[in-house]
């Protein structure tokens, strides 16, 4: 059995107000080492809280969040931003590269925050570009690539740190069916090299690539097709 | 394994200058409010430190160990005689090192020529001088010679800069009924502006050709610098003894350090105006990072995802704030220090920036910088990562 890197144990994330609103309400989820998930649900289905709970950007209100084994519940601050610089990678639906950087060094940032001296970071960033098809053109601004390869630098950005997770929040989702089907696939290719990956999308036909499928409706998983958790 | 975020101290200065990388005209436009304030604040402090270099200057060249002896004044303003025996007590004080009687002839006039109207007297006076009065007054000749032993019993004259101005280039000089020859011409005397406007004459010839009795009217006295006090303090009681009140002993150096003393009251005054300039570069500051904040709200999220402490946003944040300042501060000093050194070269004084108009100035920009960016910094470290990354 491989060993689990997330794991969330009846979690709700409520949000204040009246009524208060349970965006997240009861999940159980164990993604492990290797495994390939895609989260997938409406809008309003709870995906993004999931995402920032998994993420160690938010702690649940009830429930536990286990991240490489710990609980990010009882975390302080310093600690949650340990994990999230050694232990995840994101990849967000725009990017969110710095204009002011190279290709190259938005990667880099990735491992910005471990402490790492500059000439490591840029040696690990350029492998990382690597994988993902952008060895070369390092140097250019995001402004001087397209769309499907800011989100390779985005995705070499995530995976630089070797994090036992990485977190994909509608990965294609401002990219044209052709760049978005050369991403998914990039993204599969990582996980076949054995980084656990989490998608999550509101689009079925990206779900439909997976092995597991994770359906969330209201804040509930409704369907997994692992069936183990 | 504890895994714990950490961010290198060197690499904070390249994280901190990303905002000012993409934002250029803003940042240049932040920086040149501090560094306008600095400039004013650097400028005050080297062109008053200049100009009080140059006053300095000039006393310590005049030297601040001249004193002068005058018996009051008549009502016409014209100077009235002291004892015969003035210069001679003057003399005898511990410290004095040279004493030179003058006389001013209230009823002796110079022209240029004898057919001037006698009511002409360009508001020059005749002066007996003694033969020591040139070394006393540590003076020069802009031409000619001074009053020797021998020449003072004859009719020679010699001019004082203003009188030479007003008399004009002339061989000789009609004084009150006697032709006198032009022996030299003093250069100015800025501790003892009455000779400049005076025609200098021997008193042995004030009393041949005029009757004068020999009775001195203001007299120079140089002491040893360091008992001037004690030298100046004994002077009226020893020129006339019989009627001290009335004698008036003057130290001429006073009127430039009265001059310092007025240029460093005026000092205050301006540095205030530059404080309120660097007020204002310092709210430049806060509003460029407080805007900075809200409009860098993802990237915040960002980093916080990758791992960022809230430390390390407000140390970014911090940074960026202490960065514009310190090039205000430096583009600041720099501009100080031009207008200094153009104000100064203007004035013929030398360029003088103190050490603590630099450092007072970059100092100042820098606690500036911090107190801008200390609000805006803690407020991009309170910001929650997922409201953070869901501006958008």
């Amino acid at each position: 059995m491989k060993t689990p890197v997330l794991k969330l144990n009846s979690v709700r994330k409520v949000y204040p107000g009246s009524p208060p609103v349970a965006s997240v309400d009861g999940v159980d989820l164990t993604v492990r080492s290797g495994e390939l998930v895609a989260v997938v649900g409406p809008s309003g289905s709870g995906k993004s809280t999931l995402l920032h709970l998994m993420a160690a950007l938010d702690r649940p209100t009830e429930g536990s969040v286990h991240i490489a084994g710990r609980d990010v519940a009882r975390l302080s601050d310093p600690a949650l931003a340990g994990i999230r610089a050694h232990h995840l990678g994101v990849v967000f639906q725009q990017f969110h590269l710095i204009e002011s950087l190279s290709a190259l060094e938005n990667v880099a940032m990735g491992l910005l925050y471990r402490g790492l001296p500059a000439a490591a970071r840029r040696a690990r960033a350029a492998v990382a570009l690597s994988r993902v098809g952008l060895d070369h053109r390092p140097r250019h601004r995001p402004n001087q690539l397209s769309g499907g390869e800011r989100q390779r630098v985005a995705i070499a950005r995530a995976i630089v740190g070797d994090p036992a997770v990485v977190l994909a929040d509608e990965p294609t989702g401002n990219l044209d069916s052709q760049n978005g089907a050369s991403i998914l696939a990039l993204l599969k290719d990582l996980n076949a090299s054995g980084t656990a990956l989490v998608i999550i999308t509101h689009d079925r036909m990206v779900a439909e690539a997976m092995e597991r499928r994770v359906e969330l409706h209201d804040g509930r998983i409704v369907s997994d097709s692992d069936g183990a958790s | 394994m504890n895994p714990r975020s950490r961010l290198r101290a060197s690499d904070l200065l390249p994280v901190g200058s990303v905002g000012l990388r993409t934002r250029h005209l803003r940042a240049v436009l932040s920086v040149l409010g501090i560094g306008i304030g600095v400039a004013s604040l650097v400028a005050v402090l080297g062109i008053a430190a200049s100009s009080q270099a140059d006053l300095l200057g000039r006393i310590d060249r005049l030297g601040t160990n001249l004193l002068t002896v005058v018996d009051g004044q008549s009502i016409g303003g014209t100077e009235v005689p002291l004892p015969m025996t003035a210069p001679v007590m003057i003399g005898q004080i511990d410290g004095v090192t040279a004493v030179a009687p003058t006389a001013e002839l209230t009823t002796v006039h110079v022209y240029r020529h004898d057919l001037m109207p006698s009511v002409r007297t360009g508001g020059m006076s005749v002066r007996a001088a003694d033969i020591a009065l040139l070394s006393t007054l540590e003076g020069s000749l802009s031409a000619g010679g001074y009053l020797t032993a021998a020449s003072e019993r004859k009719p020679v004259a010699v001019l004082g800069s203003q009188a030479a101005q007003t008399l004009g280039d002339t061989p000789r000089v009609w004084i009150s009924g006697h032709w006198f020859t032009v022996g030299g011409v003093l250069n100015p005397l800025p501790l003892a502006p009455e000779i400049d406007r005076s025609v200098l004459i021997g008193f042995a010839a004030a009393g041949a050709f005029y009757g004068h009795d020999g009775h001195a009217s203001r007299i120079y006295v140089r002491s040893r610098t360091e008992l001037v006090e004690s030298v100046a303090a004994k002077l009226a009681r020893t020129a006339n003894p019989a009627n001290p009140v009335g004698v008036r002993a003057s130290r001429p150096s006073d009127a430039l350090t009265a001059r310092l003393e007025v240029a460093r009251s005026g000092t205050g005054l301006f540095l205030g105006l530059g404080g309120v300039a660097l007020l204002v570069g310092a709210l430049g500051i806060a509003n460029l990072m407080v805007i900075a904040v809200l409009e860098r709200r993802t990237e915040i999220g960002l980093r916080r995802a990758l791992g960022a402490r809230r430390g390390h946003i407000a140390a970014q944040f911090l940074t960026e704030s202490l960065l514009l300042a310190f090039l205000g501060g430096v583009c600041g000093v720099v501009l100080g220090v031009a207008a200094t050194a153009i104000a100064s070269l203007a004035r013929d004084w030398t360029v003088t920036v103190p050490a603590l108009a630099v450092w007072g100035g970059l100092g100042a920009a820098l606690l500036i910088g911090a107190l801008a960016g200390l609000y805006p910094a803690t407020r991009a470290a309170r910001l929650a990562p997922t409201d953070a990354l869901r501006t958008t």
